[in-house]
């Protein structure tokens, strides 16, 4: 199977065939809905952070296809251990952007309460969205856990533990795989190949015939998809799920993709990016192709993609303004919340640092500044 | 109201921007998120949106400018009264009072009284040091007035200031018989490094000539080998062998000041960084471990080096971490030379070029004179960190390995 080439559905011309997806015309448009408000969180993101208003984004041009296809296997009771571009599976979910965006401002109302960086969201409704983490591929082993946990308890649960390319030269990737597969633990590996870890190609990132031939040596099977095309993602996911949930173990999935953006808002692909390739790859966009198909199956009319953007500017550009509004975490929650009751020397501690707040007045973050 | 807008960090801990262009002319409106200004960073070039709908009512940069973090860029009119979502997170905490502080607009603190400490910036209260400026005499522009290093240069700057013409945006421009070269960019950059090694160094300079008649001898037959190895071998590698070889018997000169841990580090190993003239300008690229290399390896790694440096994809890391340097000057003319030291360096060789001239040989028949060929060498040595004999015997040192090259060997 390892060898087989990467499985479309959706033809250049939107054309599926007879193929049969199992979401009804309902979830096909929110399928389609969620590739764009991803697309357009992802554009209001990059101005907040051009303007200092928020300190980091990454970018997720041309793989919305692939997030929300491989979120759409996964049931709400399942888990999902995200690299950090994958924030279109929680918008799937039902995640709103309002939520999304308190992380972003790293507000009172984060979940992390502003202590992550900037898109590195957490969130446990409606779908665990397990906290995106920078080191890279360190959730991978806690995806395989909490698998194994899953499966010594009896439920059935899947974890889905998505990384890109980059992410299968880091110890997790090799550590959790290797045990996944000794343990026949319920989950999904997802990598994403999309052409670049921050600058350095795929092509030398692996001395291996990509990346799901991999799998073999973990004795799991692996799967090429195409990644920019939606319903082959959401085939080979969902059949990996199924997998994972009947106790079979296991599936490493290579999705074969292309960041069409930077790396993070830190970064300057057009440096090593080669223009033909990005060239290339712009005619494979996933949104389009789904639009395309959507067309051929008569759910699609003209003006729906206008439509669709100006409802979501509209929701995510509000999102910002009520998040940027929202005051800052609490200097005591630093200490508030290590223990359930404060210790006397976490107090007395408390106290000094207010104190020390209060007369310096350098204890605040902003003023364009990277907050260190 | 107005809002002040200050350049953001936009690649996570860049510390300024040079302005390379504005999108929108001073007078313009401007919707949320259009983008108003173009402005390089170290790790990229990003185009800065405007943080609100408005009117953009003065440019506080022009193209060419760097411009701190944290310092104002343009002032957008906004017609509302309500304060602007710009950031400004701060602690918030029941204990802790907020002081009253506008929103945006960090007012200049005035001059202290004499004798109280000025709050100030590490960097700054270094380059003050540097510069000799009285810290307190320097307004702090700084959050709560803190002085930042851009004050210093500033105050530093200040007398010098008004006769110095605005800097037009575009490159070069002719005007009535002069062409105006804005100063920036990598010139900029090697303007701050000499200055810094003028302004710490204690710059000594000896000159000694060297009879290279063996060594141009040896050189054209290394470069015959080199060829049929399609390694290019200039005098360059010589140097380089000769220079590690007699600086590991003068460890004094290999290395660096660490001011800030108060120490002078001699290295155990020779890095050299070789000046290179490029399109964009100097350049100093660094041969790690010469001291273990061979001259045809040298001559590789330089030719490397050299091409790299000529297209631009020489990384910073390749720039850094030298414990001595070397100038060239001798493909281009000149007898001698005072080279200025690659700061934070110890010391550096000027190399001049190779001229015929009849020299006195001692032979068993008595002195004649022959046709020789004679190269200049120059050592420069901060006389903080070294004395003037080291430097002398260094370079006595190198004329005796390289008039007798063989003596590489060893």
């Amino acid at each position: 199977m390892t060898d087989a080439p990467a499985l479309s559905v959706i033809g250049p011309d939107g054309d599926a065939g007879a193929h049969d997806s199992g979401l009804d015309d309902e979830q096909l448009l929110h399928c389609y809905e969620t590739m764009l408000r991803t697309r357009v969180f992802d554009e209001i993101c990059l101005k907040l952070q051009r303007s200092g208003r928020i300190g980091f984004s990454v970018p997720n041009l041309g793989i919305e296809g692939l997030q929300v296809g491989a979120a759409s296997a996964l049931r709400r009771t399942d888990w999902i251990f995200p690299s950090y571009r994958d924030f279109g599976m929680a918008l799937y979910h039902g995640v709103t952007p309002l939520d999304m965006m308190h992380n972003m401002f790293g507000n009172a109302l984060d979940t992390a309460k502003g202590r992550q960086m900037s898109v590195h969201f957490s969130f446990e409704e409606p779908i665990h969205f397990y906290s995106i983490s920078s080191p890279i591929g360190t959730h991978i082993p806690h995806a395989v856990g909490a698998a194994r946990a899953f499966q010594m308890r009896g439920e059935d649960h899947v974890c889905l533990a998505s990384f890109g390319d980059g992410g299968t030269s880091s110890l997790g990737f090799h550590s959790g795989l290797n045990f996944a597969g000794v343990w026949k633990a319920p989950v999904v590996f997802l990598c994403q190949n999309n052409g670049w870890a921050i600058s350095c190609p795929s092509s030398e990132q692996t001395a291996s015939e990509g990346f799901a031939i991999k799998a073999r040596a973990y004795g799991m099977p692996g799967v090429k998809v195409d990644g920019n095309d939606l319903l082959a993602v959401r085939e080979v996911v969902s059949e990996a799920v199924a997998r994972a949930r009947a106790g079979d173990g296991p599936t490493l999935v290579e999705a074969e993709t292309f960041r069409m953006g930077g790396h993070s808002t830190s970064d300057d692909p057009t440096r090593y990016v080669p223009a033909e390739e990005l060239e290339a790859w712009g005619k494979r966009d996933p949104i389009e192709r789904f639009e395309k198909f959507l067309v051929q199956r008569g759910l699609w009319s003209e003006g729906d993609c206008e439509r669709v953007r100006e409802e979501a500017f509209a929701e995510i550009d509000a999102a910002s303004k009520e998040a940027g509004a929202e005051g800052a975490p609490g200097l005591e929650t630093i200490f508030s919340d290590v223990y359930e009751t404060l210790p006397d020397h976490l107090r007395v501690q408390g106290e000094a640092t207010f104190d020390l707040a209060r007369r310096k007045g350098e204890a605040a973050a902003g003023a364009g500044e990277f907050p260190l | 109201m107005a809002i002040e807008f200050k350049l953001p960090d936009v690649g996570e801990g860049v510390a300024e921007g040079e302005v390379v262009q504005w999108l929108v002319a001073v007078g313009d409106a401007v919707e949320e998120h259009q983008s108003v200004v173009e402005v390089m960073t170290d790790k990229a070039t990003v185009e800065i949106p405007a943080p609100a709908p408005g009117v953009v009512s003065a440019f506080h940069a022009e193209a060419g400018d760097v411009v701190e973090v944290g310092a104002v860029l343009f002032t957008l009119e906004t017609g509302g009264e309500s304060a602007p979502d710009t950031p400004d997170v701060e602690v918030a905490a029941a204990p802790v009072e907020r002081e009253a502080e506008d929103a945006v607009l960090t007012p200049a603190a005035p001059p202290r009284s004499p004798g109280a400490k000025a709050l100030a910036t590490p960097s700054a209260r270094r380059v003050a040091r540097g510069r000799g400026v009285e810290l307190a005499s320097v307004a702090g522009t700084g959050r709560n007035g803190v002085i930042r290093r851009s004050d210093v240069e500033a105050a530093h700057a200040a007398p010098a200031a008004s006769s110095a013409a605005p800097v037009p945006a575009e490159a070069p421009v002719a005007a009535g018989g002069e062409t105006r070269v804005p100063f920036r960019g990598v010139r900029r950059k090697i303007a701050e490094a000499m200055v810094r090694s003028r302004d710490s160094a204690v710059h000594f300079t000896v000159v000694e000539e060297v009879d290279v008649t063996e060594l141009v001898t040896l050189r054209e037959r290394a470069k015959t080998i080199g060829a049929a190895r399609g390694i290019k071998v200039t005098y360059m590698p010589f140097i380089m062998k000769a220079a590690a070889k007699a600086l590991l018997d003068f460890p004094q000169l290999n290395g660096r000041l660490d001011e800030e841990a108060g120490e002078i580090i001699h290295s155990h190993t020779v890095n050299l960084g070789i000046a290179t003239d490029t399109d964009k300008g100097l350049l100093v690229p660094v041969v790690r471990h010469v001291e273990r290399k061979g001259v045809l390896e040298l001559a590789a790694e330089l030719a490397e080096l050299a091409e790299s440096a000529r297209t631009g994809r020489i990384g910073p890391e390749q720039l850094q971490g030298s414990t001595f340097s070397i100038t060239n000057a001798g493909n281009i003319g000149g007898i001698h030379a005072t080279p200025i030291i690659n700061h934070p360096d110890i010391a550096i060789l000027g190399v001049h070029r190779i001229m015929k001239r009849p020299g006195v040989v001692e032979g068993p028949d008595g002195d004649r004179i022959e046709v020789r060929r004679y190269m200049n060498f120059s050592t420069s040595v901060d006389h903080r960190l070294a004395d003037g004999a080291d430097g002398v015997r260094f370079l006595v040192a190198l004329k005796g390995l390289l008039e007798c090259p063989g003596l590489l060997a060893l």
